[in-house]
């Protein structure tokens, strides 16, 4: 029994290894000239070096796709949760045929790809003006995070009792007033539920920043590094630098929020 | 009386509060798929300002394309070998991560740390792994073997490589929550009742994981219908038509063959196959739910 069970660890160590190993080629490609990678693969650098990296940053208007990225994901983000919950909290009180409607709508949504949506949606921006700024894109993101936004605060809505409510009502707090101060600090599970989905998903998004943000000064992290790579794909130490940066920020989101974006997948798929 | 215009008040501020969300959602999907139903009927070429409505020409053009059955044929091809595969390793992670395995958080932390990685660093990282990366570890064993990426004939098993690395998390960690729903109680007794490790795992923890099951076939197989980005970043359709696949055929339509029309249509055919497969694949599985 005990050897069984150090051979599984092996062996997960193992496949962990081999997932890491592509990692480990970007880091190393990326701390390395282009002449110690030709003259020895896989060993570490003697040194460490960081001159792609500044290269990279000088080259790459890093700083400003990393604040295009957080200011487009972040206002985004909030848009979806303050739409959804309200939208979720009016579906799961006012409990009429009209709002079952709605959700079913916005469940159906869910059904239509991008790939539908993307022409006439490229054309509705460009007659718009929403092309190349922040809002056309926060707006387009808002509409598409709404649809499972709702389904998940109208599921967790259902399930809080409407005693408190009841009793507010009748001390004659008005629907607004509950909503702020009975229902919102009750959500918080599924806000952070719906933030991180939502967040992981805009921050890494490349098909709408593709048709919106094209103009250099609005572009985003993947898209940035969507052009950087086609500019520089003679100089391979370099494009791995700029790739390592942008990996950067999603790791550190990631090992910090690990405990809420693993609860929040865990709770998509019962709400799914 | 009083009662009544309070709760007309009342509905009124739930009508107020459903109004934005429905408002956005109208504009971001609503509109423009009912556009992309018009165009679809259209000779429209993407650019000008003139429509020229030609009825289900491009419909019945687009079923006689020879190159939408090969794209469609790529399509599910990549769709169902992926689905399969990382429902089966996002399992057996699951089972392992789910027992007393040393470090099983750190081994969880590695294993979903690819999937939040945006798809174009992926497609990137793995293009040079193929290239240079595996050819030279390899090498070292007397193997000699070139990046799948550039050969017609593994192309789409290459792509389905870099998706499977990226695509376990999700589903793994679906699967860990479905296993920790199961009372412990139900294995124990099986196993005091003499059944094996295979026969727990096979009558007692799958039919109780079927509704993880259910989700995550779902989940991988309408994502993988859609692939997008990972095929425009890596192969870009190529080498030939090897991993042309209908987002990316739609792409090139709609926006570089100056056929928007056309694109249009190709479009709604995919939406129309989308919900077949979700609605044929959610019958099926609730079924087999019930049976077990």
């Amino acid at each position: 029994m005990r050897s069984t069970r150090l051979l599984m660890f092996i062996a997960v160590a193992a496949v962990a290894a081999v997932f890491l190993f592509p990692l480990y080629v970007a880091v190393l490609m990326a701390l390395k000239s282009a002449k110690q990678t030709f003259d020895s693969f896989y060993a570490l650098p003697p040194s460490l070096d960081l001159a792609n990296f500044i290269h990279a940053w000088d080259t790459s208007k890093y700083p400003t796709a990393f604040l295009n990225s957080v200011i487009i994901t972040a206002l985004s983000v909030l848009l979806i949760l303050i739409i959804s919950a309200l939208s979720g909290y009016a579906i799961a009180r006012g409990n009429k045929p009209l709002y079952n409607f709605f959700f079913l709508l916005f469940l159906s949504g869910m059904m239509v790809p991008f790939q539908v949506t993307m022409l006439p949606l490229y054309q509705l921006g460009k007659s718009l003006d929403m092309l190349n700024n922040y809002w056309g894109i926060v707006v387009i993101y808002g509409g598409f995070g709404v649809q499972s936004g709702v389904l998940f605060f109208t599921g967790f809505v259902r399930g809080i009792s409407r005693e408190i409510e009841e009793a507010a009502r009748i001390d004659g707090c008005s629907t607004p007033g509950i909503f702020i101060r009975i229902v919102m600090p009750l959500l918080k599970p599924v806000t952070a539920t719906v933030l991180v989905l939502n967040a992981l998903y805009i921050w890494n998004d490349f098909l709408l920043p593709l048709l919106y943000l094209q103009n250099k000064d609005f572009r985003t992290i993947p898209l940035q590094q969507y052009f950087f790579f086609g500019q520089y794909s003679s100089d391979l130490n370099l494009a791995f630098a700029y790739a390592v940066m942008g990996l950067i920020p999603i790791i550190v989101f990631f090992l910090f929020m690990q405990r809420f974006i693993i609860k929040g997948i865990a709770a998509g798929a019962i709400k799914g | 009386m009083k009662g009544l215009k309070k709760t007309i008040r009342r509905e009124m501020w739930y009508v107020l509060f459903l109004v934005p969300g429905v408002l956005l959602f109208t504009f971001a999907v609503i509109v423009p798929f009912v556009t992309g139903i018009r165009y679809s009927f259209t000779n429209w070429d993407g650019i000008s300002r003139k429509l020229t409505y030609i009825g289900w020409d491009n419909y019945v053009n687009a079923l006689q394309d020879a190159d939408l059955w090969t794209v469609l044929g790529n399509t599910f091809k990549y769709a169902i070998i992926l689905t399969l595969l990382v429902n089966l390793v996002a399992l057996l992670f699951a089972l392992l991560l789910d027992s007393y395995l040393p470090l099983r958080n750190l081994f969880r932390t590695i294993f979903f740390l690819p999937s939040v990685i945006s798809v174009i660093l992926a497609g990137f990282i793995w293009s040079y792994n193929y290239s240079q990366g595996f050819p030279r570890l390899l090498a070292h064993l007397g193997m000699d073997v070139t990046s799948p990426l550039g050969n017609p004939d593994q192309a789409l098993y290459g792509l389905i490589i870099i998706a499977v690395w990226q695509g376990i998390g999700a589903p793994m960690i679906i699967y860990i929550a479905g296993l920790q729903g199961i009372p412990a109680e139900l294995s124990e007794s099986a196993r005091i009742d003499g059944a094996g490790p295979l026969r727990v795992f096979r009558n007692v923890t799958l039919p109780l994981l079927a509704p993880s099951v259910t989700i995550n076939m779902l989940l991988v197989l309408t994502g993988s219908l859609k692939v997008f980005d990972l095929v425009l970043v890596t192969t870009n359709g190529g080498p030939g038509f090897a991993t042309e696949v209908i987002s990316t055929f739609i792409y090139k339509n709609a926006f570089s063959s100056f056929k928007a029309g056309y694109g249009m249509a190709l479009s709604m055919i995919f939406f129309v196959i989308l919900v077949i497969v979700t609605v044929v694949q959610v019958t099926i599985f609730r079924k087999r739910e019930v049976e077990m």
